[in-house]
Order: structure tokens, then C-alpha cells, then sequence
């Protein structure tokens, strides 16, 4: 019942947003800002004729790498840092610092080590996510309930099977907070690099739109940003629910 | 007990400075300049003045657009998080804007606004407002409803319930809202103006062009001095305002 009456009132909050902004849109003289009508035809017809596809997948190539790399240093990283309450004490003014400033700072960097193209890319991609992924997990480890080693140390478990059967199980679900913040990150790192190094992939869609004034064409853009921003976090919502059915079951 | 973590926290800024002028030493000035090197840089930019003044200008640029995202995003979590219909009318555009990245954002509001002062305070407002619609609505449906229950029957009526029980519960996570914003805006500030060569973040780019990399990381010491002075800043105030809620609302930051 409840359901049901949220979905509707979804549908009823974005057709209102919608429509003012078409309203709005078709107000203003000439085309300053594009309606969403013709966005959405827009997109369409770059999907159809595999314009914005092409573009896409390119694009998905450094998140994949960077995002991928990012996870594998930072999960054991953000571990080692939050198991040990010395390390992470010396950690935290450190990572403070560097997580103050905005990563875009580094791209000047990221030119000179690693130039214009894929690596590029990709390293900034690596380096939006990581932070997030690191102060997450570490966070979360520093957290794990002391009474749930005790239990299994009493019980007599040996290393292997405390981590198989009580940290792992344990630390899942920050994990995957943790995973969800990095992705965001790690998709907007995708387009700063694509519109800050070498224009490529969404990037160069993006700026010959804005060359030519064409809102529909960066609106375009936007929009599927942002539907690949929700598409992979429901995706990584509903893993998380497969794999800890407990922890969805206690949150309810 | 407290000693022992400040001791560790200085430890481990040395234990950083000394990795990285070995680094450095090790790199050469041209790929990662030591921080020795960085350091009188840095000191000779302080004294030249011009890093300063561009830093004030476009920091009095983001306030405004921090000011007004505080504005509009405290009452709409306010208001998301106490209301059933508000919150399920509103979260669709809540969670749509929060996985949508600023840099995307860039190019149509220059078209929209032009490269001006409203351009960078528009950037800074809608990367910052969510994060603090988010944070307030947390904390407006965390609200205890007992205790709104005991304003209830002493007889409290509408307003000053709000006024006595519910904004007093909401002030640590409306203070870590704006701490969250902040680093939002910050970094929304130097994106905005690096893309558009202006102010601060035009002198990041600018220095990302030298032969030697001790101007970009002064400059960049520069901003991490600046986000870490302002959240230690916010983190008294709200020590201040409501010791007793210190833990909850730092816990609620880091979700």
C-alpha cells in the first residue's frame, strides 16, 4: 500500500519538476537553455546512432581500471590503518590534510607524471576514489564490536577462520558504504579527467556541445551521468542485499 | 591518555614530512619537490602577497554560495526529514543531484551564467547544498519522538516545540552539515576556477605549468591549511553550541 503510493508520488515530484522546467525553458528567447523534451530526444537519437554509446563505453574504460585499482590498495589499506588504533591515530592528521584538498588541485600533477591520456585518466579517477574508500573502511574497522573477536577467540578459532567467520562477515557492510562513496567519487573523477586533461570520450562531447552553445547536447550528457551514477548504485545496493541478508533484514 | 594521541598525531605528520623530502630528494624538484623546497617557497609566496589576496577573494566568493546552499538546504532536510510527503516528493531530485558530478555541471553553467562572480557562487551552491540537505535531514528524522511527545503534554504548541525541542536536537547535525558542505564547497571553488583560469584555482594551474613543482604544492599546502583551519573551526563551534551531542553528530559525518 505504501509502496505503491511512494512510486506514485515519485512520478507525480519529477513530472512536476519536469514540466516547470519546460515551462521555463520555452520562455526564455531562443534556446538558452534546452527543455527536456528534447533532451531526452537528443539522447535517444545518441544512443540509436551510437555517437553517445561509442562515447560512453570509451569513457567506462579508465572508471573500470581506476575504480578497480582503487578498491584492491584501499580496503586493505583503509584495514591496516583502522585495526591498529596507533597507526590510524599517526594517520588521521595526515589524511586530513590531503582529504581537504580538492583532488582537481592535482591534476597539474597528474599531467606531469603521467601526461594527457588513459594513464591520466585514470590515476585521477584512482586517486577520487581511494581517499573516500580508505577513510571509509578505516573508520569502520576501527569500529568492529570487540565483543565478536572475543567470542570467537574464546571459541577457540584459528587466524584464518576468525577472518573467514567473524571480521569478513563483520566488516561487509561499511565495506560496502565505503564501495558506494567511492564509486561516486570515482565516476566524477571519470568526467573531470575527460574535461581537464585531453578532451575525450563524454568529455569531448561535452565541450563541442559547449562550443556550439548547444544545451540539449551537455544536458544530455548530464543526465546520463547521472542515470550511470543511480544505475551502479542500486546495482551495488542490491549485491550488498545478496550477500548480507542479516544486515537488510536488521535495518528494516 | 589524550597526550599519547597527540603525540601520535605529530608523529605521524613527521613521519609524513620526512617520507616525502626523501621522496622528493630522491624525484628531483621537477616531478616531487621536497618539502624543504616547498616550505621556503611557500614563505616567499606569503610574503609576495598575491596568493593571499587571490585566496580571500575567491574564498569571500565561496561563503556567499556556502551561505546561500545553508539557506535553502537546512530547512529542506528539516523539513524532508519531519514530513513523510515532503521527504518521498523530494528524494528522487535528492539522490539524482548528490551521484551527479560538479566538473559535468561546469560547462552548462557557463553557458547559463557566464565565467563571473555568479558562476562560481552557483557552482559552490549546488555542490555543496545537498550534502547539507542530507546532513539535516538525518538528523530531523532522528529526533527522539518522546521528546516531542513530553513538549506535547506540557502543552507546547507548534512553534514552540520547534523552537525548544526540535532545533536544539538539530544544532549538531545542522553545524556538521555545514562542515560537510564546506569541504564540498571548497573543492567545487577550485574546480569552478581552475576550468575558467580565475582566482585562486587559476594560480593552481598556472603553477602547474612551472618547471618546478614547489610552487603547485605550496599553493596546494596553502588549501589544505585553509580546509583543515575551517573544519577544526566548525568542530569547536559545535563542541560549543552542544557538547553533549559531539559524538552522534560526528558519527552522522562520516556516513
Amino acid at each position: 500500500m505504501r509502496g505503491t503510493r511512494q512510486i506514485l508520488l515519485y512520478a507525480i515530484s519529477l513530472g512536476i519538476g519536469l514540466g516547470l522546467w519546460e515551462i521555463y525553458a520555452r520562455s526564455l528567447p531562443g534556446i538558452v537553455l534546452a527543455p527536456p523534451s528534447s533532451v531526452v530526444v537528443r539522447m535517444l537519437q545518441g544512443l540509436i546512432s551510437g555517437e553517445l554509446a561509442i562515447a560512453l563505453l570509451g569513457s567506462l574504460g579508465a572508471l573500470v581500471v581506476g575504480y578497480v585499482l582503487a578498491i584492491v590498495v584501499g580496503v586493505p589499506l583503509g584495514f591496516l590503518i583502522g585495526r591498529s588504533k596507533r597507526v590510524s591515530e599517526m594517520a588521521e592528521p595526515v589524511m586530513n590534510a590531503i582529504y581537504a584538498v580538492p583532488p582537481v588541485a592535482f591534476v597539474p600533477f597528474i599531467i606531469i607524471w603521467f601526461g594527457l591520456f588513459f594513464e591520466a585518466r585514470v590515476a585521477l579517477v584512482f586517486l577520487m576514489a581511494i581517499f573516500e574508500i580508505v577513510v571509509a573502511v578505516s573508520a569502520g574497522a576501527g569500529n568492529l564490536d570487540p565483543g565478536l573477536i572475543d567470542v570467537g577467540r574464546s571459541f577457540g578459532a584459528s587466524r584464518r577462520k576468525m577472518l573467514r567467520s567473524v571480521i569478513v562477515p563483520a566488516a561487509l557492510p561499511f565495506v560496502f558504504a565505503a564501495l558506494r562513496l567511492g564509486l561516486v567519487r570515482a565516476i566524477n573523477g571519470m568526467i573531470t579527467a575527460e574535461l581537464f586533461l585531453a578532451a575525450v570520450n563524454l568529455g569531448k562531447v561535452m565541450k563541442d556541445a559547449a562550443s556550439r552553445f548547444d544545451t540539449a547536447g551537455l544536458l544530455t550528457v548530464i543526465l546520463l551521468l547521472c542515470l550511470l551514477g543511480l544505475v551502479t548504485q542500486e546495482g551495488l545496493k542490491a549485491l550488498e542485499a545478496r550477500l548480507m541478508p542479516w544486515h537488510i533484514r536488521r535495518q528494516q | 591518555m589524550k597526550h599519547q594521541k597527540w603525540i601520535n598525531h605529530i608523529l605521524g605528520i613527521i613521519v609524513a614530512l620526512a617520507a616525502w623530502e626523501l621522496t622528493g630528494r630522491a624525484m628531483g624538484e621537477a616531478l616531487l619537490a621536497p618539502a624543504s623546497a616547498v616550505a621556503r617557497e611557500f614563505y616567499d609566496m606569503v610574503l609576495d602577497g598575491r596568493m593571499l589576496a587571490e585566496l580571500i577573494a575567491s574564498l569571500r566568493q565561496m561563503l556567499v554560495g556556502l551561505a546561500l546552499a545553508c539557506l535553502v538546504g537546512m530547512p529542506l532536510g528539516v523539513l524532508m526529514g519531519r514530513s513523510w510527503l515532503a521527504d518521498t516528493m523530494l528524494h528522487p531530485w535528492l539522490s539524482m543531484f548528490i551521484v551527479t558530478s560538479v566538473a559535468a555541471l561546469v560547462p552548462l553553467l557557463i553557458l547559463l551564467l557566464g565565467t563571473d562572480f555568479w558562476f562560481r557562487v552557483a557552482v559552490v551552491f549546488i555542490a555543496s547544498v545537498w550534502y547539507i540537505t542530507l546532513t539535516s535531514y538525518q538528523g530531523a528524522r532522528g529526533v527522539e519522538p518522546r521528546w516531542i511527545d513530553v513538549g506535547r503534554s506540557f502543552g507546547a504548541g507548534a512553534l514552540r516545540q520547534f523552537w525548544k525541542i526540535l532545533l536544539p536536537a538539530l544544532y549538531p547535525f545542522l553545524l556538521a552539515g555545514a562542515r560537510i558542505g564546506l569541504v564540498h564547497a571548497i573543492r567545487a571553488m577550485v574546480v569552478a576556477e581552475m576550468f575558467v583560469i580565475v582566482g585562486f584555482g587559476g594560480l593552481v594551474h598556472t603553477a602547474g605549468l612551472a618547471i618546478s613543482t614547489a610552487p603547485l604544492l605550496a599553493l596546494l599546502m596553502m588549501l589544505m591549511m585553509v580546509g583543515v583551519a575551517a573544519n577544526a573551526l566548525l568542530k569547536l563551534a559545535a563542541r560549543h553550541v552542544a557538547p553533549w551531542y559531539e559524538e552522534r553528530a560526528s558519527a552522522a559525518a562520516t556516513h
